[in-house]
Order: structure tokens, then C-alpha cells, then sequence
């Protein structure tokens, strides 16, 4: 289980990077073709017409992949932001009680995005929703990343509220997240 | 009446939220969620969901994640030990003498990467050290680097303009060369105090290195002009209109990554590290920026922001009034919160109240980055601070103390462009594309 949960968090933060590298990538390719199309244009007397379809369509699918996929990675390394400036002064009971709260209702408001995101993949599916661009993509395709994303963090929350409950550290406590995870 | 009850009820709700250490992009989640679900009849959940997903498929903001790339590049390749190598002999003749690296290295940095603590962290990593074994005032070396590093926000590439703009649908490229002009006016301003600072206090300026003849100067300096071309290539193609943000952030992705194969620091490690830290740096941003999205138009469905902005306009309170009162809400708020946390508040709820008041929506980006930087150098919760904590172990509040009058240069600043606004808006309006 363990192990199971750990690798979900590890390849669910790997394939953020993939799409990270991908935006990254994409709009490459296309300042390579404008580029391409200049030259044409100097040496040929006209562009070629050089593009990349939909790209920033594209770029914008693979950042909320990127970024959603990475949430619970990202939680689990402690690097999202929170204000420690009360909760520092507490040790021991309280301290884990703060904890539990925050695991807790971190959880639940995850599960909550997590739901209503599937009811909007499930909406754009019934509805074949597409996207406007010069390649229309079915919008529940990256949409499902989101989906996904959010429902790796709410697991990854009430995952954190069981090892509290066990006496043990949260991991994003835990200074550079937990062993194994880059 | 209720309305007000409400406004007072929500913002105490938040700050509990934010206080009882729940993730600042979820108590933003929460906050609209109550606000929703108890005070409006609108379907709480699916606008949820679908405010996320439009303000995160974003083309704007996936300039974002490449920007902090670049960052997070640069800051394992060998630039540090090039910019002081490369500075250094330039600034012997100025008083402070290489005080001021640690100012023009935040700027030139600044120019490169968007982020305060990566901006003080790249320079001071090799910057301190130096100082302090030449023998310079160690207070006057982490004064001026808490102060510089701020620079990081204002001057082009800024990830807290990126968040401005996204969020109040303004042009990046706009923002970007707004904040050129009063980047550089900070620069001026802080190397202008430590020259006086110097003169008062001849005995604490070490005496300069042996003086190099220029070839040689320029010799040191040649590992610079990579670096150069970079911000040159990234700032002047976003001015002139050839590229968008994002394009320049890709390319600028690209020379980094040239950049630190050429030093001999590009492997494996570092480039999994590198990409690995922007993944989780841009997913914080984007997160908080999902839940700010939601939060603004949770707060339009209950009214608040039109309200608030109404009453500010029956106090007929002049723009020097507001912005006077707007400048100790913030000061007050970043002793608490991180800025961009300050930022996205403000957008949610402030911005109308600020139109009301006939402020041109460009030149308030500029003015809030000016104050959210003052906030990264104020106690208890000041970024820059940590970061220098972590580089030299001082305690936080040496370091707050020794960063004050950065502050007040800060401050200055703030005042200066909202005396002379051109400083902000010049550059825009004679923009291209």
C-alpha cells in the first residue's frame, strides 16, 4: 500500500514535467517555423506558411496538466505555501491537532474540486465539447489531467491525516520531502 | 448592512483559514466556498470547477513555469562566480566599491529570472562570502542584498507580474516593459545610498583591489555576455512586439540551458533538479492562482468588491488619499502574507474600488510590486529574509534590521511613481505590436 501510494505520487509528479518540458517544447517548434518563415521571407520573397496548429491551445492544456498533476508532489515536498507564523509556536498535542485540522480539511476541500472537476469532464463528454482552436480537441481529454491531478492531492491529503493519526511527521514537514521522491 | 456583516464575517473566516496553517491556495478555495454556498443561490461546485479550469488552460500564464525554469537553470550553473568575476573589476572606483555587486548582480539576475528569493539566493551564494572575506561591513553585505534581491519582482522577467496580469486580464508584455524604467530607478537609488552610506563611512569600506587595466577588465568580464544577450534578446523582443512573453521564455529557456552546458554544469542531476524544482514552484503559483480565480468570482456573485468600491467612492477620497491608506493596508498585510498571496487578494477584492478611482490598471501592477517588495523584507514573514537566513545563518531579525533601509528606499520609490506616474506608463504607451 505503502509503496503503491508512493509511486502514484512520484509518476503523477514526473508526468508534470513532462508537460512542463512539453509547453516548453511546443513553443520551440513554433518560434523555430517563425524563424524558418523569416528567412523564407528574406530569401524566397514570401513566408512558407510555417506553423504549428492550435499551439497555444496546446501550451495552455499542457500547464493546467503540468500544474495539477504536480499538486500532490508538490504538497508532499512542503512547497506550497502556507502562513506557519501561528502554527510555529505549537508543539506536540496541539501542534498535531493543527495538523490533523489542516490534512483534513486540505482533504476534503480537494475532494470536493476533485468531484465537481469529473462532473465537468462528464459535462464535456455529454456535451462532445470542443475545444475553438484549429485542431478542436475534445476538452474532456485534458481536462481529465485536472481531474486526475485534483484526485491524487485529496488522496494524498487523507494520506497525510492517517500518518498523523499514527504519531508520525507529515511529509511535507518533513524538510526536503520524503526519501526516494525525485 | 448585511452586506457589511458579511464582508467583516469572510475576511475573519479567511484569516482564521490562512492562520490555523491551512495552504493559502485552499483557505482562497474555502473562503469563496462559504461565501457561495451560504450567501448566494449560485451553483457553488460547477463554477468551481470551471473558474479553475479556464484561469489555468492558460496561454498568458504558461510563461509562468518557463520562467521559473530558467531560474532554477541558471541558479546551478556557474553564473554567480561569473558575475562577481565579472563585475567586480568594474566597481573599485565607486565608493562601497563591491557593495555595489550585489546590487547591479540582483539587477542583472532580475533580469534573467522573475523570483526575489531566487534573485538574492543566486547572488549572495557567492556574493557574501566574498564580501566578508575582503572584509566589508558584514550588516552593510546583507542589507544590500535583502534589498536588491527584491529587484527580482519589479525588473522584466517578474513572476508577480505574470500573476498580475493573469489575474486581471492585463497585458504580460505591457506589465513587463512598465516595470523596466522603475527597475532601474531602484538600482540607481540603492547604489545612490550606499555611495552616500560609504562616504559617511569611509572606515568600513575595505581599500579596493589592485587596479586592471581595461583589456583585462573586459577579459574577466567575458563570461557576462552570454548572459547579457539573454536579458537584451528576452526584453527587447517582448518590447519591440516580435515575441510574446511566452516565446521569449522558451527561447530563454533554450539559452540557459547553452549557458550552462558551456560552464560545464548541465548532467543529469542538475537538469532533474532543475526541471523538478520549476514543476513544483509553478504549481504552488498556479494553485493559488486557481483558487484566487475562484475567489474573485465567488466575491462578484456576493457583491462585496462593488460595494466596497461604492463606499470608497461616497468618502470622495482623492487618488493620493487611497493609495496613501491602500500603501499601509499592504505593508501591514505583507508582515503576514507571502506577495503573491497579497497580490491575488487584492485583485479579487481591491481592484474595483481602485478604477472607481480613475487608476490606470498597468501603473497599479507597478505600484503593487513596489509594495509587495517592501513585504519580502518585513518580519515575521519576509522571503528575502529566509533566504539570507539560510545563506549566512544570521537570525531573522539581523537580518530585518540590518534590510530597513531598503525599505525606506522602497517607500521612496512608491513615492516618486506615484508623483511621477510617466516612470511607469512612459514605456508602455510608446510600445510596439
Amino acid at each position: 500500500m505503502r509503496q503503491a501510494l508512493d509511486t502514484l505520487y512520484r509518476v503523477s509528479g514526473a508526468l508534470a514535467a513532462v508537460f512542463l518540458a512539453a509547453i516548453c517544447t511546443i513553443v520551440l517548434l513554433q518560434v523555430g517555423a517563425n524563424l524558418i518563415d523569416a528567412l523564407a521571407d528574406l530569401v524566397l520573397g514570401e513566408p512558407i506558411g510555417l506553423v504549428i496548429p492550435s499551439y497555444a491551445e496546446f501550451a495552455g492544456f499542457f500547464l493546467a496538466a503540468s500544474s495539477f498533476l504536480a499538486l500532490a508532489y508538490t504538497m508532499r515536498h512542503g512547497a506550497h505555501i502556507r502562513v506557519s507564523l501561528l502554527i510555529q509556536h505549537l508543539h506536540g498535542g496541539p501542534r498535531r491537532a493543527v495538523e490533523l485540522w489542516c490534512s483534513a480539511a486540505g482533504a476534503g476541500l480537494a475532494g470536493y474540486f476533485a468531484w465537481f472537476t469529473v462532473g465537468l469532464v462528464g459535462e464535456s463528454i455529454e456535451f462532445g465539447d470542443l475545444s475553438t482552436g484549429m485542431v478542436p480537441v475534445a476538452l474532456w481529454i485534458p481536462q481529465s489531467a485536472m481531474a486526475l491531478g485534483l484526485i491524487v492531492l485529496a488522496i494524498a491529503l487523507a494520506d497525510e491525516f492517517v500518518s498523523i493519526l499514527a504519531g508520525r511527521t507529515p511529509s511535507y514537514l518533513a524538510g526536503d520531502g520524503p526519501p526516494g521522491d525525485e | 448592512m448585511e452586506q457589511i456583516v458579511l464582508t467583516g464575517l469572510l475576511m475573519v473566516i479567511l484569516f482564521v483559514l490562512l492562520g490555523s496553517g491551512l495552504w493559502v491556495a485552499l483557505s482562497l478555495l474555502g473562503v469563496g466556498l462559504v461565501g457561495m454556498v451560504f450567501f448566494t443561490t449560485a451553483p457553488a461546485g460547477q463554477v468551481l470547477a470551471t473558474t479553475a479550469w479556464g484561469s489555468s488552460n492558460s496561454w498568458a500564464l504558461a510563461a509562468l513555469p518557463l520562467f521559473i525554469w530558467i531560474g532554477e537553470i541558471l541558479f546551478r550553473s556557474r553564473l554567480s562566480e561569473d558575475m562577481f568575476a565579472g563585475l567586480a573589476p568594474w566597481l573599485s572606483h565607486i565608493p562601497g566599491r563591491l557593495l555595489h555587486v550585489n546590487i547591479l548582480g540582483c539587477g542583472v539576475f532580475a533580469a534573467v529570472s522573475g523570483s526575489s528569493a531566487a534573485t538574492a539566493a543566486t547572488i549572495g551564494r557567492m556574493s557574501l562570502p566574498e564580501l566578508e572575506k575582503r572584509g566589508y561591513d558584514p550588516a552593510m553585505s546583507i542589507s544590500t542584498l535583502a534589498g536588491s534581491g527584491t529587484l527580482g519582482f519589479l525588473i522584466p522577467p517578474s513572476i508577480i507580474l505574470i500573476v498580475y496580469g493573469v489575474a486581471t486580464e492585463e497585458s504580460i508584455a505591457r506589465l513587463f516593459v512598465a516595470g523596466v524604467l522603475p527597475g532601474a530607478m531602484l538600482v540607481v537609488l540603492f547604489m545612490g545610498y550606499v555611495i552616500v552610506w560609504s562616504l559617511l563611512n569611509p572606515d568600513k569600506i575595505p581599500p579596493g583591489d589592485i587596479d586592471m587595466p581595461l583589456r583585462e577588465r573586459l577579459y574577466h568580464s567575458r563570461r557576462l555576455i552570454p548572459v547579457l544577450l539573454l536579458i537584451t534578446g528576452v526584453i527587447g523582443s517582448i518590447y519591440t512586439g516580435i515575441a510574446s512573453p511566452t516565446d521569449a521564455a522558451a527561447v530563454g529557456v533554450l539559452l540557459a540551458f547553452v549557458l550552462s552546458w558551456f560552464s560545464g554544469t548541465l548532467n543529469r542531476e542538475t537538469f532533474i533538479a532543475g526541471i523538478m524544482g520549476a514543476t513544483r514552484t509553478s504549481c504552488m503559483i498556479a494553485f493559488i492562482l486557481a483558487g484566487a480565480a475562484f475567489l474573485t468570482v465567488a466575491m462578484g456573485f456576493t457583491g462585496i468588491p462593488r460595494l466596497l468600491a461604492q463606499w470608497i467612492g461616497t468618502l470622495e477620497l482623492s487618488p493620493y488619499m487611497l493609495l496613501g491608506a491602500l500603501t499601509i493596508f499592504f505593508i501591514v498585510l505583507g508582515c503576514f502574507l507571502d506577495g503573491i498571496s497579497v497580490v491575488v487578494l487584492t485583485t479579487s477584492v481591491i481592484l474595483p474600488m481602485v478604477e472607481q478611482a480613475g487608476i490606470d490598471r498597468i501603473w497599479f501592477g507597478i505600484y503593487l510590486v513596489l509594495v509587495v517588495e517592501m513585504s519580502q523584507i518585513t518580519p515575521p514573514v519576509g522571503f528575502n529574509l529566509f533566504v539570507i537566513q539560510g545563506l549566512t545563518g544570521k537570525n531573522i531579525l539581523y537580518v530585518a534590521k540590518a534590510a530597513i533601509p531598503f525599505f525606506f528606499l522602497l517607500l521612496l520609490a512608491v513615492g516618486l511613481i506615484v508623483a511621477f506616474p510617466r516612470i511607469a506608463t512612459y514605456l508602455p504607451s510608446r510600445m510596439g505590436g
